[in-house]
């Protein structure tokens, strides 16, 4: 991937950047038929996410109950699969109510702000698709060379970004709107975590990008689907960008979907229910879908991103494209169990923790990894020599970046010891400095 | 743009999904308002105040401060896509530029706008209050109580007891 696209000048790597998507509608024209897929794409896409959020909630009240010791549902259908279906079923013939005080327009659109945005952040995922042996995971429909995912945007992880910004709108105006106190203090926590945690979850995703070297899905995912590390070890870029983005994404994209232990959007011991405490019927059930949504999504972006998507080995006997489909429903079942795992294990942390975690601590070791990860791969790769060798200059970046990390944390460390200084003089205590242990140990 | 073409379409489906079902909801739900069941949710007590329109300011540093993060990441991912292009000379800028950056956000924190939480005070740290008022015990042992925890904000723009009935 890297040295095919290192060969290229300057102006044909930008002309591969913009011509990157699906190919059956990179060819400039757009026939009848072209439509008919792409909207045939967007209704399988719609019942697949529906039934998966249906699934989803299924499973997690399954799984709850079993880490709880209960038995969970167990009545509608086979071990309770229809579950989810049964209570949709139930809340469309229950009284949907807007209250007084609510601001009719803004409380009827929140809905569509928090679901449209939930679905369309499944466009960009690769579900399936054969890209062993350098395939890239094209298949052909009527005569059409397509990618199995609904659009293959040229900047597909941004599109990513845009969605779950706009997920905010959602959220902060259905808090807003209500005109009671519980969904307006529930929504504006809910905002600001959100958008803390944005800017980790950003960071964090340029290493991929770095790696890459594209913004497309696809790509990233074909990236990752090369000859593995000593023939056995994937080329996954949890591996290849050092684990570090990737445990800061999972924590903030945790935080991101307002799931335990990041779920003050909906802190019942505080804020009742959080932004939609004042939605019932069928609004209420479009919040809960777009959240299961999220979560669905999200699993599905970490393993694109991290852990290759549907790319994996081809055993043959079944169709190729299907083995990505294996691969990929394997590996987003290990993260889907995990945010329900991370629900019935992690108590609820407290809001300023969650504040000082996500500014303090993730936004700069995300930015550090960052720069010293670029810095090791061009040294790795050639681009500017020291010392001769290619080891040498590695050694330089490194220690280089040592320095600076160090800098980094000093500066970061005075800073939080002169806000503390600066609170405790304000609340009538001044900090002695050099008096420690003074017989204050024992005082419990 | 013939790339959006199916999201477009996606998303026509999901808006007419949502209408769909509010229309559903509209037909088949009963309605029986009560003055009571439409009033804002207070786990039964009878709302007194109206929620509060001003925030601590708090918030709204988090919202600008994001604005400022939010252009930075997105000024990195050309950067990042184009790594090995750029060379030295980018990785060089980039470097200086999150310097800069970096050096804001320690200005922020150093400034306490990312402090939320109650003031933790360390048992091996010795404090010497300034007058006599501090309640000192109450902070330093596990007999914490809300008035060395909380910070009041006063009541200035709230509304008036009794003025609202």
């Amino acid at each position: 991937m890297l040295s095919r696209s290192a060969s290229l000048t300057n102006g044909h790597f930008f002309n591969a950047v913009l011509a990157a998507g699906d190919p059956y509608l990179g060819d400039g024209s757009v026939d009848l038929g072209d439509v008919i897929l792409a909207i045939a794409k967007a209704i399988i896409a719609f019942v697949v996410l529906l039934v998966a959020v249906m699934l989803m909630v299924w499973f997690e009240r399954k799984v709850v109950s079993r880490l709880q010791n209960r038995i969970g549902p167990n009545v509608a259908g086979p071990f309770g699969i229809l579950q989810t279906l049964a209570d949709g079923i139930k809340l469309f013939f229950k009284e949907d109510i807007i209250p007084t005080r609510a601001d009719r327009f803004v409380f009827q659109l929140a809905p569509y702000l928090a679901l449209v945005p939930a679905f369309l952040t499944f466009t960009i995922i690769p579900i399936a698709g054969d890209f062993s042996d350098g395939q890239n995971g094209a298949v052909t429909i009527f005569g059409r060379e397509t990618f199995v995912q609904v659009a293959d945007l040229p900047v597909g992880i941004l599109f990513f970004l845009a969605m779950s910004s706009l997920a905010v709108y959602g959220i902060m105006l259905a808090g807003w709107s209500s005109g009671s106190k519980y969904p307006l203090l529930g929504s504006v926590r809910a905002s600001a975590q959100a958008i803390s945690y944005e800017a980790a979850l950003g960071l964090s995703l340029a290493s991929v990008l770095l790696v890459a070297g594209s913004l497309s899905t696809n790509e990233i995912v074909q990236a990752q689907a090369g000859e593995g590390f000593g023939g056995i070890i994937p080329r996954w870029n949890l591996i290849v960008t050092g684990l570090i983005p990737f445990v800061v994404f999972v924590i903030s994209g945790t935080a991101e979907l307002n799931r335990p232990p990041f779920d003050f959007v909906e802190a019942e011991q505080e804020l009742v229910g959080g932004f939609h405490t004042e939605y019932s019927s069928i609004r209420f059930s479009l919040f809960f879908l777009a959240e299961f949504m999220n979560t669905v999504t999200m699993s599905a972006i970490i393993v694109t991103l991290f852990l290759g998507g549907p790319a994996g080995p081809n055993f043959g006997f079944l169709p190729g494209w299907l083995w990505g489909f294996v691969w990929f429903f394997l590996k987003l079942l290990i993260f889907l169990f995990m945010f329900v795992w991370f629900r019935a294990t992690l108590p609820r942390l407290r809001y300023d923790q969650l504040m000082d975690l996500g500014w303090k601590v993730l936004i700069p070791l995300s930015l550090a990894w960052l720069l010293l990860l670029a810095a090791i791969r061009q040294a790795r790769n050639g681009v500017w020599e020291y010392g001769g060798s290619a080891f040498n200059s590695t050694l330089l970046a490194l220690a280089i970046g040592t320095g600076l990390t160090v800098i980094g944390v000093g500066l970061l460390g005075l800073a939080i010891r002169s806000a503390r200084d600066e609170r405790l003089r304000a609340a009538g205590l001044v900090a002695v400095a050099g008096v420690s242990d003074s017989g204050l140990e024992g005082e419990d | 743009m013939a790339q959006y073409l199916p999201v477009l379409a996606l998303l026509i489906l999901a808006a007419l999904f949502a209408a769909v079902s509010f229309a559903a909801s509209k037909l088949l739900a009963p309605r029986n308002p009560t003055v009571e069941k439409y009033a804002p949710y207070e786990c039964g007590i009878i709302p007194g105040r109206e929620p509060p329109g001003r925030f601590p300011v708090r918030f709204y540093l988090v919202a600008m401060l994001f604005v400022i993060f939010d252009v930075e990441i997105i000024f990195l991912y050309p950067w990042a896509v184009a790594n090995e292009r750029l060379g030295l000379f980018g990785l060089v800028a980039i470097l200086i530029f999150s310097a800069t950056v970096f050096e804001s956000l320690v200005y922020l924190i150093s400034k306490g706008a990312l402090d939320w939480g109650p003031l933790q005070i360390s048992r091996r740290q010795d404090l010497t209050p300034v007058d006599d008022d501090t309640d000192l015990d109450g902070i330093r042992s596990g007999r914490r109580t809300t008035a060395t925890t909380i910070r009041r904000v006063g009541t200035t723009g709230r509304f008036e007891e009794g003025a609202a009935a």
